[in-house]
């Protein structure tokens, strides 16, 4: 089965995030830059489907150069290849631009029965971005998956929201996105992190993808972010001292921020 | 983005030690320390950080290994080290052992021994250090002669880490002739099962994992082929060993110093005692400065001596890997003892962890080298002054 790996690079969740004042897109600087975990997890997934029933893992991604830090990590888990769509022309789109990016790369690869990608990213959060590429591609989604499974050229998916868990099948092609319970990441082997190097990376622009450079980037953006304001710093908290009334002070605690 | 030739590693090294700093952050000091604690074993830490293949990354790609270098080994080891659980036995076995192996062995040697440390099921200690003659190699008392065509061991070790946990022993031993002459020095490679050799723990005031072992070797009667290299090679042979080791406990050390600086760092950004962070103080901030000065200097250092040796230059690496182990065992008995200083009273709870590193860090300053003999080894070679001894 070939398998075509969504993955984004987003600012560590460890670190100080931020947007940039000038136009509240990401601020690049402000933290380290990361393969996001639940691509990870992505990936991890399609490699296991690989290892069990052969094909290809493609990873295909959007931003800038410095994104083939995300794509060197997928890789030296064990995929095989990438494209890495990167354009100045990019910056400050939204997850419709996106996802019309995306669907034009994944155009590029030849032969997929399968797209895989995180359910949301940890930066942006919108959670839109695979449904948005299966509609463009014409192809049924299967979002939220905590568990993938195959018969023949049909898909089962486990999907777990918050109003419960269903069970969705479809055929293939089809895009399935997953969740943080779907499988733990493993670790990039010693031979894995010096094989990534050698794979190839196809670095595309939005022309080459016969996007004209108008139809993305800030601009054009469907989506306008007016105003930002930073999180208010963490506060002291309350300290309760236990002289043997702790436990109903906790618990009144509780009843008053109305958690129980 | 474009790397200054040279003075930085590659990103292969770099992903490696992300890798590494990962997986080891997932285990941390709290389950290190619990473990030396009790007295039991890292042993799951060790099996998932083989299964990865980062103890086999300086073996050669035939036996399965990652075909790396010593620079590759010690970057795994400090970032152990840096996430809190250090792997003592990663400075003898993969780094000493399979290095010596892999370099001097015979085809059957290698093809024997170097898949298991390839894939981290080979584990095997390393014996030089005896009661009366340190780390005086040409004072070595333990010696070797042939019976036939056995070989006969005999003398006593000291000072032997993690003899429980391994399936042999390589041991330093002067041969000796048929007229009680003693020659020059080798290697023996000997089971710890074999008959004649036995070992007892040494009570050590050290929190870890590891023990230390004395080791005796009563007419320990040893096949043909348990010689590594050959008979008269002598020291150079040694040393293709004990530079890698230097290395290997230099990044131990830098790793023990880089815990210990985050907890101090950590500590001192949050506590408050007044209205600013005590790490606002420059009583404590200069000193913490100090000692990331010291942690970054020799982890370059190190890193030089690791590119020198995996470029097969053994002399200039020898320079190179002492001065990394003595400015390594300084910056972390420093660190660790600045860290405590900085967390005052909780510096020696257990809650906080950093009275365990304590005698570990200062071991930095003794083994597997003393400071002392380093200083000797600079004098005599590097400026070219007389010995004393």
């Amino acid at each position: 089965m070939n398998i075509v790996v969504l993955v984004k690079q987003v600012p560590d969740t460890w670190s100080e995030r931020k947007l940039t004042d000038a136009d509240h897109t990401l601020d690049r600087e402000a933290a380290d830059a990361v393969l996001d975990e639940i691509n990870e997890r992505a990936v991890e997934e399609a490699l296991r489907i690989k290892e069990a029933q052969g094909g290809e893992v493609t990873v295909v991604s959007m931003g800038p150069d410095r994104a083939t830090d995300a794509i060197r990590k997928a890789l030296s888990m064990g995929a095989d290849k990438a494209v890495h769509v990167s354009d100045e022309a990019l910056h400050g789109s939204d997850a419709v631009q996106t996802a019309r990016v995306l669907a034009k790369a994944i155009g590029t690869v030849e032969g997929y029965d399968l797209i895989l990608a995180g359910n949301e990213a940890t930066d942006g959060r919108a959670g839109a971005v695979p449904a948005m590429i299966a509609e463009l591609l014409g192809l049924p989604q299967l979002t939220q998956a905590r568990k993938v499974s195959f018969d023949g050229s049909t898909v089962t998916v486990e999907r777990e929201t918050e109003e419960g868990l269903t069970t969705v099948q479809a055929s293939l092609p089809a895009v399935v996105s997953v969740t943080e319970k779907i499988n733990e990441p493993r670790y990039p082997s010693f031979k894995g992190i010096m094989a990534a190097k050698k794979k190839p990376v196809n670095t595309v622009t939005v022309a080459d993808l016969g996007i004209d450079a108008g139809e993305v980037g800030l601009a054009g953006a469907l989506t306008t972010v007016l105003e930002a304001a930073p999180k208010p710093p963490r506060t002291a908290g309350e300290r309760v001292e236990d002289d043997g009334t702790g436990g109903t002070k906790i618990a009144e605690y509780l009843v008053g921020q109305k958690l129980i | 983005m474009s790397q200054p030739n040279g003075f930085t590693e590659s990103e292969e090294r770099l992903a490696l030690r992300a890798a590494v700093a990962d997986l080891a952050g997932r285990y941390g000091s709290g389950y290190f320390t619990a473990r030396a604690r009790a007295g039991e074993k890292t042993t799951e830490l060790w099996a998932e950080v083989a299964k990865h293949g980062y103890l086999g990354v300086a073996v050669p790609e035939e036996f399965g290994g990652g075909g790396g270098g010593i620079g590759d080994l010690a970057a795994v080891c400090e970032e152990l080290a840096a996430a809190g659980c250090p792997l003592l036995l990663m400075v003898v076995s993969p780094a000493i052992c399979a290095t010596v192996i892999n370099r001097y062995g015979t085809a059957a040697q290698r093809q024997r021994w170097l898949p298991g440390f390839a894939a981290g099921t080979t584990k095997m200690a390393f014996a030089i250090t005896e009661p009366d003659a340190g780390s005086n190699a040409h004072r070595l008392a333990t010696t070797i002669r042939r019976d036939g065509v056995d070989w006969v061991l005999s003398g006593q070790k000291v000072f032997i880490s993690a003899v429980d946990e391994v399936e042999a022993v390589l041991v330093v031993a002067r041969h000796v002739d048929a007229s009680g002459q003693r020659l020059q020095p080798s290697l023996m490679i000997v089971p710890t099962g074999a008959p004649g050799f036995s070992y007892h723990s040494i009570e050590m005031d050290i929190l870890s994992p590891e023990k230390q072992f004395t080791l005796f070797f009563d007419d320990v009667r040893l096949p043909a082929d348990a010689l590594v290299g050959s008979e008269d090679a002598g020291l150079a042979q040694l040393f293709a060993g004990l530079n890698p080791e230097r290395i290997m406990a230099a990044s131990f050390s830098t790793g023990v110093a880089r815990h210990a600086l985050a907890k101090a760092t950590d500590y001192a950004r949050t506590r408050a005692v007044w209205d600013a962070p005590i790490g606002a103080h420059q009583g404590l901030a200069h000193p913490l400065a100090h000692c990331a000065v010291q942690v970054e200097l020799a982890r370059l250092m190190t890193q030089k001596a690791a590119a020198l040796y995996d470029a097969g230059q053994d002399k200039a690496a020898g320079e190179a890997a002492n001065m990394a182990k003595y400015a390594a065992g300084e910056a972390c008995a420093a660190t660790v003892d600045q860290a405590i200083q900085v967390h005052g009273g909780n510096g020696m709870t257990s809650e906080y962890g950093l009275g365990a590193m304590l005698a570990a860090s200062r071991v930095a300053r003794i083994a597997p080298v003393s400071r002392e003999m380093i200083l000797n080894f600079v004098a005599a070679h590097t400026l070219r002054l007389p010995k004393s001894y």
